[in-house]
């Protein structure tokens, strides 16, 4: 019987030959590939671990301490986390069942491109739990839900180690196989099994989402280049390759929406979510008409 | 830093007083052709309202490749210069386009000089800042000016697009002495954080605030 992580790797490459690659031409998508190949490169699997993100924080130190640079795409992958939270130290449910990932990236993009990670990373969720048969939306900037549920949380972070060189962390929480959530979570949360009624694979899962990701990141890669031998920016009003993927993941626009930096401490306003500017920020008209761009904190539909 | 002697208050206030006004160059921001929307002399406002999403007057427009850009004020002040001879012209971006006479408030004034006296500690992208907890922890103990920081403290949290990603602190130790955000606030590129002053620099800024506030009516 084949490791867990030889089954990861299996349907990972299953999934890198049926992926979405439209509107892109075979180089293009040869490139994108390229770009965003380290994803993965190195899989560590736990069965427990407080956090998947303080592992990786301590695997990038312990390289740095032999003199070695970490590997990008290096993923910790955990069947249950003891400690999880979520952003503001938010809580974050999980248990055996769901799919909890960390991964590094190192930070190589332009600021421009770093901003739009929290996008790739959405986006490549989205788009492995929809091939499972669930109308997953992103909500902006990368919840991903299904019928206003939450069905995936994602946490960026930025780390800078002791030898100065900087990376993303990115954490990956998909309800998976996992039905039972706290009482405070019962209402905002599902999982696959829920919307499903069956049991998925998670090894499968978790092969589908590394294959979405090595595109997603690739794409953002692939993005900067073109920008670059364009001459343009989102600032000029470029609009991006890998945001054209994300809009057609998300549902936002449109919808009656309360803004907050923190939104469950403190909600500041209501306002109508209008449309998603090239670089990534999101556009919402007040009562009085006027429109307001905000490029941080978050939002729920109401 | 300046030195206490380095700081000559006359001259400087002196120049405040014969000149109480900030003088804000407006740039394209990109390539196109520009319209004015406003002439010499015209009174202008800034963004306005409880976040700020009302614009201020409109200055002038870019169009490029049929799409027209509208750039607003963002401060108040009168039009003290236009380069009308680029109306209806196509201009690269950076190009200086008017000039905004702004008047200074004293407590605009004080910033102002403070701002030549102090180490400033500035955005590094537009985004939304918060303390970091040790930080935001400390201040609340004791207030931000008990606060002392050095190069390599993780000072402040940069939040953007739901990505957090820590500040570390690059400038002279010192105390943190103003804090021009608070938590939460977005932020342009490039604007302060917070301003740092030297431990022992600490009365020579104390009296630079003293002076102003004596002698500015």
């Amino acid at each position: 019987m084949s490791s867990l992580l030889q089954r990861i790797r299996t349907h990972r490459q299953a999934f890198l030959g049926r992926l979405d690659t439209h509107p892109f031409a075979p180089p293009a998508v040869e490139k994108i590939l390229a770009y965003g190949a380290p994803v993965g490169a190195i899989i560590e699997h736990h069965t427990r671990l407080d956090r998947c993100m303080d592992r990786l924080r301590q695997l990038i130190q312990e390289e740095e301490k032999q003199g070695r640079v970490p590997a990008a795409g290096t993923v910790v992958l955990a069947d249950t986390l003891t400690d999880s939270s979520g952003r503001f130290d938010r809580a974050w449910h999980a248990p055996e069942g769901g799919i909890w990932l960390a991964m590094a990236w190192p930070d190589i993009l332009l600021p421009e491109f770093t901003r739009l990670l929290p996008f790739a990373v959405g986006a490549a969720c989205c788009r492995a739990v929809r091939q499972y048969g669930v109308d997953a939306r992103l909500k902006w900037v990368n919840d991903v839900l299904v019928n206003r549920k939450k069905l995936a949380g994602i946490l960026c972070t930025t780390l800078q180690s002791p030898s100065g060189d900087r990376y993303h962390l990115v954490g990956i929480g998909i309800n998976g196989n996992n039905q039972v959530f706290p009482t405070e979570l019962q209402s905002s949360a599902t999982s696959l099994r829920s919307e499903l009624s069956r049991e998925t694979d998670l090894a499968e899962l978790t092969g589908c989402l590394l294959a979405e990701l090595r595109w997603a990141f690739g794409l953002l890669h692939y993005d900067e280049e073109q920008a670059l031998q364009e001459g343009e920016s989102c600032e000029q009003g470029r609009d991006g390759l890998l945001l054209d993927v994300w809009r057609e993941l998300c549902d936002t626009v449109g919808q009656r929406v309360e803004y907050g930096f923190d939104i469950q401490r403190k909600p500041l306003y209501q306002a109508v979510a209008r449309e998603i500017d090239p670089c990534g920020g999101l556009v919402m008209e007040l009562e009085d008409g006027s429109r307001v761009t905000e490029y941080s904190g978050e939002i729920v539909y109401i | 830093m300046p030195s206490n002697q380095e700081i000559h208050f006359d001259e400087i206030l002196g120049q405040y007083r014969s000149d109480p006004y900030n003088y804000v160059d407006m740039h394209t921001v990109h390539t196109g052709t520009v319209r004015f929307l406003v002439e010499e002399g015209a009174e202008v406002e800034g963004a306005s309202g409880e976040w700020m999403h009302k614009p201020g007057t409109r200055l002038y427009e870019m169009n490029r490749e049929r799409n027209t850009k509208i750039i607003t004020s963002k401060t108040n002040g009168t039009i003290s210069s236009v380069c009308s001879e680029l109306d209806g012209q196509f201009v690269e971006a950076g190009e200086k386009l008017l000039t905004i006479r702004h008047p200074l408030k004293k407590k605009e004034i004080i910033e102002g000089i403070l701002q030549e006296v102090l180490f400033l500690f500035e955005a590094p992208e537009r985004a939304r800042y918060y303390f970091s907890m040790d930080i935001q922890s400390r201040i609340d103990r004791k207030g931000a000016r008990s606060v002392f920081i050095q190069p390599g403290d993780e000072i402040i949290t940069m939040s953007l697009m739901k990505r957090d990603t820590p500040v570390y602190y690059t400038g002279e130790p010192g105390i943190i002495h103003s804090v021009y955000f608070t938590p939460g606030d977005s932020i342009d590129q490039g604007q302060p954080l917070i301003g740092v002053c030297a431990e022992e620099k600490l009365p020579v800024v104390q009296k630079v605030i003293t002076r102003v506030k004596a002698e500015w009516e």
